[in-house]
């Protein structure tokens, strides 16, 4: 039993951090260690990538044993789905610590480290203690982050993000516990294993619903879902760039992952028979923070309205029940992931230059800085789902789920054309085009980091939506794998 | 036999009681542990006298220990007391509240 | 076979403003690059196109098979491919030709119009993406990637609109353009994805489509063309989402000519006819394009005769004329439909670039009444200008007379009289206006008789002789059979169906006559009331004409201010009044309780010692009882 590429992929950034902590290391020498180690796992996680063949099941499996009296097992193996969103993260750490390369402490890169690890172990998880474990780890330097090194009353911020995600980790503990011991009374040995706890048979209809949405809570608080979003202003908000970056383009979308990972297989029968509830919630989120977004004055906030707008729809996508919905969701998570990555970013140094977040104290920055405002421009079109970027396809992809689930529904959700054009461009006029009088004559345009940091952005953002087929071929096997054989839906 | 247990008990619960009564009553420091003082002996009369009555040893000895723990209590609690008064100079056991609950601001 | 030369066409002027885009950027931030190595990249890529356009049209000549070319799989999911497919019919070879053509023609023009501006790079940067945009949505063989050209031609005028960016009320124009096109988007989405589910189970482009149509029930058929008439309507800015082209005039001139008359407000008349297989099923969803088309023909030309802005009155005239091509599309006339769009496509592209002549020569005034007495000024422009005049006027030989023709010919063959009846009253207007226009500028006694005038360049006037030439020639292919000619585009373009119309010659003729009839009283009007008009005075018009009946003020009361309250209450009112109290109070609530329960914690060790008896003697006591 060797040491496997996941695991090193999870714990590397920890035992650099570690070592980093012990070591009389700088600021500096911290940063460079974590941009190194970021790197490296960017190499190890394209090995995985090509390697990973073309099938629904697991892959890259580990199994050791943890605690074996409670059959509790360190359980790691990815499918597509993980596969994508890992190479997603793979992507955009290092372009963040481009970013934020100038001026962040010594606490910060080991935060940004352990959140990694977290993330990372989150997303290879196939044991629901285990799943449990990483999925709180992960929070714990976010906090620190947001509490630190945030802006504006970060405290409250910090323990209104801590109670609502803790409230809804805690549902998901009860129910991951239930299940534990409803797999021991059934079969009569302990096992938290994912494999295991699906072959629970001994579960009433109402313990079921229960559980269903014991761990529907602890998602659709992190991804977060309406009406159980208003943690997302403050923080958003009042974050740091790297905290808001990590929380908004990876974190809300491992709330998706993990619907798809654990509600889907465990309870089949009942995700089919409330998707029409979730694809429904999801329209109404979309429209609502749509609208919501567009007299946001706050230019973060906006975007975490914006931001949610978006992952009701990915919501939308992976209950549509059908390939394109679903494909069109795993699309739409990394378009998003990157063009709102990208904004936080670019909206971060905007902050970093200027030190205002509001819309009207902005204006004129396209004059002074114009390669910032291509980027800009990219990103944005990006999220209004402009044909030639990967927003487009994935949109229309779940449109088109959205469809196969009710015309209705379809109808509907094809609005989201209009509705982020119609915020985020007058955003845009606002914000950077007009010049509206005010003071930016401190904006400075991207550095060469900066830009070497968002070129792989940009460059995928348009490439996914020219050839989108390169990037699907991968993860398709996995979708039909949920469909048919999980869900056992047939076209 | 049994009429005289009887009173040896009603003797102790009356100490018992007796100490209680300046537990709750009484602020000075002082005061108290003479009282818990008080509300111990009246356990150890009840052992005696039960132990006496069933002819058994054990609460004989069970009677000796405790007198023995009430020697090191003593010595521990005087020297609690000196380090109190120190600090507050005064023996009044009401001043002694800084665990008591204040009102959060925010309700 | 050469096929791969289609996506070339598209390719040429990707390539060319990518380069340009990365090269102003590279010339803003490092060193300046001269303007003519711009100019270079720039204006070969329409060239390029136009060459391989007319290989393709001979090819297609020779043998009239439809040429396709799949360059790679764009999209397969569930076993279904989408390819990223290139066509080449009559239909989108014609379209290719006069976009291209005309298309170079204003990038020569633009040239001249922006060489004193910073931005040069830029704006042929956006330029030559809007002209790949256009080329790739005429070029697509299948809806989606149509859409894709169709969006791209969406954003670049979007840029090109809000081209000075820094002042706010062109960006807002710009806006306004990119979401009213966005209504028309949602439109087209959602018929792409309907008819996806109920026509697209052989494959997904027009071929197979047509195909699949035959099956499905005419009421979704119905519903496939009212939503693909919203894209072509807001594309198109016809009645009701219009509100977009007028304010567009906010770009430079050669951006209202290339993109707001030759190619992208013709994207929604080529829609219909490519989609003709669909609208031949539902003649009513036709015959309602027509009643738009009629409606904002009229519309259009009402508010342009009170207009004094020369690029409003022509932004409304080209509202107008699509308006006619609407009503041909509509009944199912399409080659007559993309005759117009063609003729068209000189005509008021000269009449812009004229206009951006006077414009220029008068450092940038565009007021009519503020001109005058250009005539002995700028004679060249004069003449041009009174050319295209002519043509959109209806008035025979030039080319808008034939095309506008047989679309009357068209409503009336038809039998729609209302229509035609519509369209014979606009003619009377469009002739008005134009005139008044004509007259106006260039006759009327001069309004400052001794100011400089700004020199124009040959770039500029250059490509408004080769279109003056186009704009008397245009016509000549469409020659109705009555007056001996030949309809060479009602040939070219069999492939679409047109209808067949049956009009005695003797009625025909009598039409013709009138249309011309129609026409010369446009003009006469005109000529009496604004010929040598007394520049003296600016005329302050009111009212409601004027204020292009309120229509702007309405949406913005009806759906604007509605959606922007919406968003005030949402985002600041119901999120955190509401929604957010309910979850703060729920946490309220446990800091609150808390604290009630909290208030036991006394730090009264004798009341602590007093409540212990009292718990010790009532569970004792209970015990006791329970015992028992």
């Amino acid at each position: 039993m060797d040491f496997g590429i996941l695991s090193i992929i999870i714990f590397l950034p920890m035992f650099v951090a570690f070592t980093t902590l012990i070591l009389p290391f700088g600021a500096k020498g911290t940063r460079n260690a974590a941009f190194l180690t970021s790197i490296v796992i960017f190499a190890l996680v394209s090995s995985v990538y090509y390697n990973f063949e073309l099938t629904g099941f697991l892959q890259f499996r580990e199994h050791y044993t943890w605690i074996s009296s409670y059959g509790i097992n360190y359980s790691l193996g990815i499918d597509g789905f993980s596969l994508i969103i890992l190479m997603l993260i793979a992507t955009l750490i290092p372009s963040a610590y481009l970013w934020l390369w100038e001026g962040r402490t010594k606490g910060y890169w080991i935060s940004m480290l352990l959140i990694q690890t977290g993330i990372t172990g989150t997303l290879f998880s196939q044991d629901l203690i285990l799943f449990y474990f990483f999925w709180e780890a992960m929070l714990l330097p976010v906090f620190m982050i947001i509490g630190m090194f945030g802006t504006g009353n970060r405290v409250f911020s910090t323990i209104k993000v801590t109670v609502f995600t803790i409230m809804g980790s805690l549902f998901m503990l009860i129910s991951i516990l239930y299940l534990g011991v409803s797999f021991f009374n059934e079969y009569g040995f302990w096992s938290f294993s994912l494999n295991d706890i699906v072959q629970i048979n001994n579960l009433t209809r109402t313990e079921e619903i229960w559980l269903f949405f014991g761990f529907m809570i602890a998602f659709a608080i992190k991804i977060p879902l309406f009406p159980f979003h208003t943690w997302l202003l403050q923080t958003y908000s009042n974050s740091p760039t790297g905290g808001v970056f990590l929380l908004s383009s990876i974190m809300a979308k491992l709330g998706v992952y993990g619907i798809v990972r654990f509600v889907m297989p465990i309870f089949p029968e009942l995700y089919k028979e409330f998707a029409p509830i979730f694809v429904w919630i999801g329209i109404f989120g979309l429209i609502y923070f749509g609208i919501a977004a567009m007299m946001q004055v706050n230019i973060k906030k906006m975007f975490a309205y914006s931001s949610a707008s978006h992952l009701g729809f990915i919501v939308t996508g992976i209950f549509s029940l059908n390939v394109f919905g679903m494909t069109g969701a795993a699309f739409l998570i990394i378009a998003h992931a990157m063009a709102t990555g990208g904004l936080f970013l670019l909206v971060g140094k905007m902050e970093y230059d200027l030190g205002i977040k509001a819309i009207p104290a902005l204006g004129g920055i396209a004059k002074k800085a114009p390669i910032f405002t291509v980027f800009f421009g990219i990103m944005l079109l990006c999220i209004v789902g402009l044909p030639g970027t990967n927003g487009f396809v994935s949109e229309f992809l779940i449109i088109l789920g959205a469809f196969g689930f009710s015309p209705t529904a379809g109808i509907v959700s094809a609005f989201t054309v209009l509705i982020a054009a119609s915020f985020m461009l007058w955003m845009f006029q606002r914000a950077i085009l007009s010049d509206s009088g005010n003071d930016v004559s401190k904006m400075t345009d991207l550095n060469k980091k900066e830009i070497l940091g968002m070129l792989p952005l940009a460059f995928l953002i348009i490439a996914m939506g020219i050839y989108p087929d390169w990037f699907f071929y991968k993860i398709e096997p996995t979708i039909q794998h949920y469909l048919l054989d999980i869900l056992q839906i047939r076209n | 036999m049994a009429d005289l247990l009887l009173s040896y008990i009603a003797l102790a619960m009356i100490l018992f009681s007796i100490g209680f009564l300046g537990i709750i009553s009484r602020k000075n420091i002082f005061i108290v542990y003479m009282s818990i003082e008080l509300m111990l002996n009246a356990v150890n009369l009840i052992f005696v006298a039960l132990g006496r009555y069933n002819e058994s040893m054990e609460p004989q000895v069970m009677a000796m220990i405790i007198i023995a723990i009430a020697a090191a209590e003593a010595a521990v609690f005087l020297s609690l007391i000196v380090v109190l008064y120190r600090n507050k100079k005064s023996l009044n056991s009401d001043i002694f509240n800084v665990l008591k609950q204040k009102d959060t601001a925010n309700g | 076979m050469d096929n791969f030369l289609l996506a070339w066409i598209v390719l040429v002027p990707l390539l060319s403003s990518l380069i340009l885009g990365t090269m102003y950027l590279y010339s803003i931030k490092v060193t300046k690059i001269p303007n003519i190595v711009f100019s270079m990249f720039a204006l070969t890529a329409p060239f390029i196109s136009f060459v391989l356009g007319v290989s393709f049209f001979f090819r297609l000549l020779e043998n009239s098979d439809v040429i396709i070319y799949r360059a790679y799989k764009w999209l397969s999911v569930d076993g279904y491919d989408i390819d990223m497919g290139f066509m080449a019919d009559q239909l989108s070879i014609f379209m290719v030709l006069f976009i291209t053509f005309v298309g170079g023609l204003i990038h020569i023009y633009a040239s001249g119009y922006m060489k004193d501006d910073d931005g040069y790079g830029k704006f042929f940067f956006y330029f030559n993406l809007f002209l790949a945009s256009m080329l790739l949505l005429v070029l697509a063989n299948s809806p989606i990637i149509m859409f894709i050209g169709w969006e791209g031609v969406g954003v670049c005028s979007y840029l090109l609109i809000s081209y000075y960016y820094q002042d706010s009320e062109n960006v807002k124009a710009g806006n306004k353009a990119f979401i009213a096109n966005r209504v028309g988007d949602l439109g087209f989405i959602i018929a792409m994805i309907t008819m996806f589910y109920y026509a697209g189970s052989n494959g997904f482009d027009y071929i197979n489509l047509e195909l699949g149509m035959a099956n499905v029930p005419v009421e979704v058929l119905s519903f496939i063309g009212l939503a693909l008439l919203i894209g072509a309507i807001g594309k198109s800015a016809q009645i009701p989402l219009f509100v977009w082209l007028p304010d567009a005039m906010a770009g430079p001139t050669p951006v209202s000519a290339l993109i707001h008359a030759a190619t992208m407000v013709t994207a929604g008349v080529y829609m219909v006819a490519r989609f003709h297989f669909l609208y031949d099923m539902i003649p009513n969803v036709g015959l309602f394009i027509a009643y738009i088309g009629a409606f904002s023909a009229l519309f259009a030309a009402i508010i342009a005769t009170k207009q004094t802005d020369i690029k409003k009155i022509l932004a409304y005239s080209t509202m107008s004329q699509l308006g006619y091509m609407f009503i041909a599309v509509g009944l199912g006339g399409y080659s007559a439909g993309i005759f117009h769009v063609f003729t068209h496509a000189f005509f008021k592209a000269l009449l812009f670039m004229g206009a951006g002549a006077v414009i220029v020569a008068l450092h940038h005034e565009q007021n009519i009444f503020k001109m005058g007495g250009m005539r002995r000024k700028t004679p060249l422009v004069y003449f041009t200008m009174l050319i295209a005049t002519l043509a959109i006027a209806g008035i025979p030989p030039f080319a808008g007379f034939f095309s506008k023709d047989e679309i009357l010919l068209t409503a009336f063959g038809s039998g729609e009289y209302f229509i035609w009846i519509i369209g014979v009253i606009t003619a009377v207007l469009t002739a008005y206006y134009m005139f008044r226009l004509l007259f106006v500028v260039f006759h009327g006694s001069n309004y400052k008789e001794n100011r400089e005038l700004h020199s124009l360049s040959k770039n500029m006037t250059m490509p408004l002789v080769i279109l003056a030439i186009g704009s008397i020639l245009a016509g000549f292919i469409g020659v109705p059979l009555l007056l001996g000619g030949q309809n060479y585009i009602g040939i070219w373009l069999e492939i679409l169906n047109s209808k067949a119309l049956h009009v005695e010659h003797s009625i025909e003729l009598y039409l013709m006559g009138l249309n011309i009839l129609a026409a010369v009283i446009g003009l006469l009007i005109a000529y009496k009331k604004f010929f040598n008009y007394d520049m003296s005075k600016v005329p302050e018009y009111t009212g409601l004409i004027w204020n292009k009946f309120y229509i702007d003020e309405i949406y913005d009361r009806i759906f604007v201010d509605k959606l922007k309250k919406l968003s005030i209450f949402i985002s600041y009112k119901l999120d955190i009044n509401f929604i957010d109290k309910i979850v703060m109070g729920i946490s309220n609530g446990f800091i609150r309780s808390g604290n009630v329960v909290a208030r036991l914690q006394s730090a009264n060790t004798r009341m602590y010692a007093f409540s212990m008896l009292m718990g010790i003697s009532v569970i004792s006591t209970y015990l006791i009882i329970v015992m028992r």
